[in-house]
């Protein structure tokens, strides 16, 4: 029973520090102006090793970025993914968590 | 007359050949966008072009149907700098008095490169500046799918985009060199493009694509031709057309067409002008 108990505590322990370990970024990136645009940017995204999705917002040129928390993103990786993808990055701002309503809210107003 | 009839036709493939437009983003229908081809990004553009010549000339019918397939194909080289080819597959069927031809086959293929210079980007909002030069080479059949010349041609696009409309123009000279003793004359065009987004309304996450109206006015100067010395009277002029069209653009191919309406066809002498073209093209990114 207490074996059982504590294999039980161990894996929900688990569960949640993997859950934690998620990541949201959201990126300002300029100049999209095109369903193509967006599909090329998040494209460009999902190709990095531990980024579980990418969306973007079209009006306001918000990319939600979710990773497994491996990805450490920086700002010269980030500009210089967007200047090959002809596109102008900003700023990003680390979300710490990457809760499925930020990527509704974000569809709510991405084409595509 | 066989001569004449054999510079009007080339008259009619200049005016195919003109349309090289690229770009898999909402873009012009008849002529060229600013707006990027990502680095290593290839582009490929299918489109179908119909163009119909016909009048009657002391009591002398003369007609022409030109058909052609083209196929553009680009890359981006650098962020900046993009490469296109297109190839053109033509079928020409023309008529004057009693005289009939049927010809098929590759066209003049056309080479350029494009070079952005100016970008100012804000969210969902851009404007791009970009140069091109490039050549049309004699890869058709001379006289009859191609004019044997290898003429040379650059040109200034601007491009002004947003998420509700796009607005494009361009400036454009070719300068044609002589073939077999006829040198075309050479033009110089300016374009402006308007795309304005008709569907949806607001973009929700069922959005699919998105549905502009275009709508584009094209002018162009001719010069005249010249056949060995002399200068072809009944070539040169002034045109001008609008062409109103539709296109759907979603996240990986883009839909278009458009009807290439003459509304100035002040062409010199006998030289014949064109009735309509029918643009309907196909574009994809891989």
């Amino acid at each position: 029973m207490f074996k059982t108990l504590s294999l039980s505590l161990g894996l929900a322990m688990l569960a949640g520090s993997t859950m934690a370990a998620d990541t949201g970024y959201k990126l300002q990136v300029d100049g999209m102006t095109c369903p193509f645009c967006v599909a090329t940017s998040e494209k460009a995204l999902k190709k990095i090793n531990g980024v579980k999705d990418a969306s973007a917002n079209l009006e306001t040129g918000v990319i939600n970025v979710c990773t497994d928390g491996s990805v450490r993103f920086t700002d010269d990786q980030l500009k210089a993914l967007f200047l090959e993808k002809g596109f102008t990055y900003r700023s990003m701002t680390k979300t710490n968590t990457c809760s499925a309503a930020d990527f509704i809210k974000a569809n709510e107003n991405t084409a595509g | 007359m066989r001569k004449d009839f054999q510079l009007w036709v080339l008259t009619a493939l200049w005016l195919c050949a003109f349309l090289i437009p690229i770009g898999a983003v909402a873009a012009p229908i008849t002529f060229n966008t600013a707006l990027p081809v990502s680095k290593n990004e290839i582009l490929l553009r299918q489109q179908f072009l119909v163009t119909k010549f016909s009048d009657r000339l002391n009591g002398m019918k003369r007609d022409a149907t030109v058909r052609a397939g083209v196929s553009v194909l680009g890359y981006g080289v650098t962020p900046k700098l993009a490469v296109f080819g297109v190839a053109p597959l033509v079928n020409i069927d023309r008529e004057i008095g009693t005289m009939n031809s049927n010809f098929t086959g590759l066209g003049d293929a056309t080479i350029f490169a494009r070079y952005e210079i100016y970008r100012n980007d804000s969210p969902g909002k851009t404007i791009r500046i970009a140069p091109f030069v490039g050549a049309t080479l004699p890869t058709g059949r001379t006289g009859k799918t191609g004019d044997g010349s290898t003429d040379g041609f650059a040109g200034l696009i601007f491009t002004a985009a947003s998420t509700s409309w796009n607005f494009d123009s361009q400036i454009k000279y070719v300068a044609n060199t002589r073939a077999n003793s006829f040198a075309r004359g050479d033009t110089v065009s300016a374009d402006v493009s308007l795309q304005y987004r008709l569907l949806p309304n607001a973009i929700t996450a069922t959005t699919n694509g998105f549905l502009y109206g275009v709508i584009e006015a094209n002018l162009t100067q001719l010069q005249r031709d010249r056949l060995g010395s002399v200068i072809n009277p009944n070539s040169g002029g002034t045109q001008a057309f609008l062409s109103p069209g539709v296109q759907y653009a979603t996240r990986r191919w883009i839909a278009e067409t458009a009807l290439k309406i003459p509304v100035v066809n002040n062409l010199h002498g006998t030289a014949l002008a064109p009735d309509y073209s029918l643009i309907t093209s196909l574009r994809f990114n891989f």
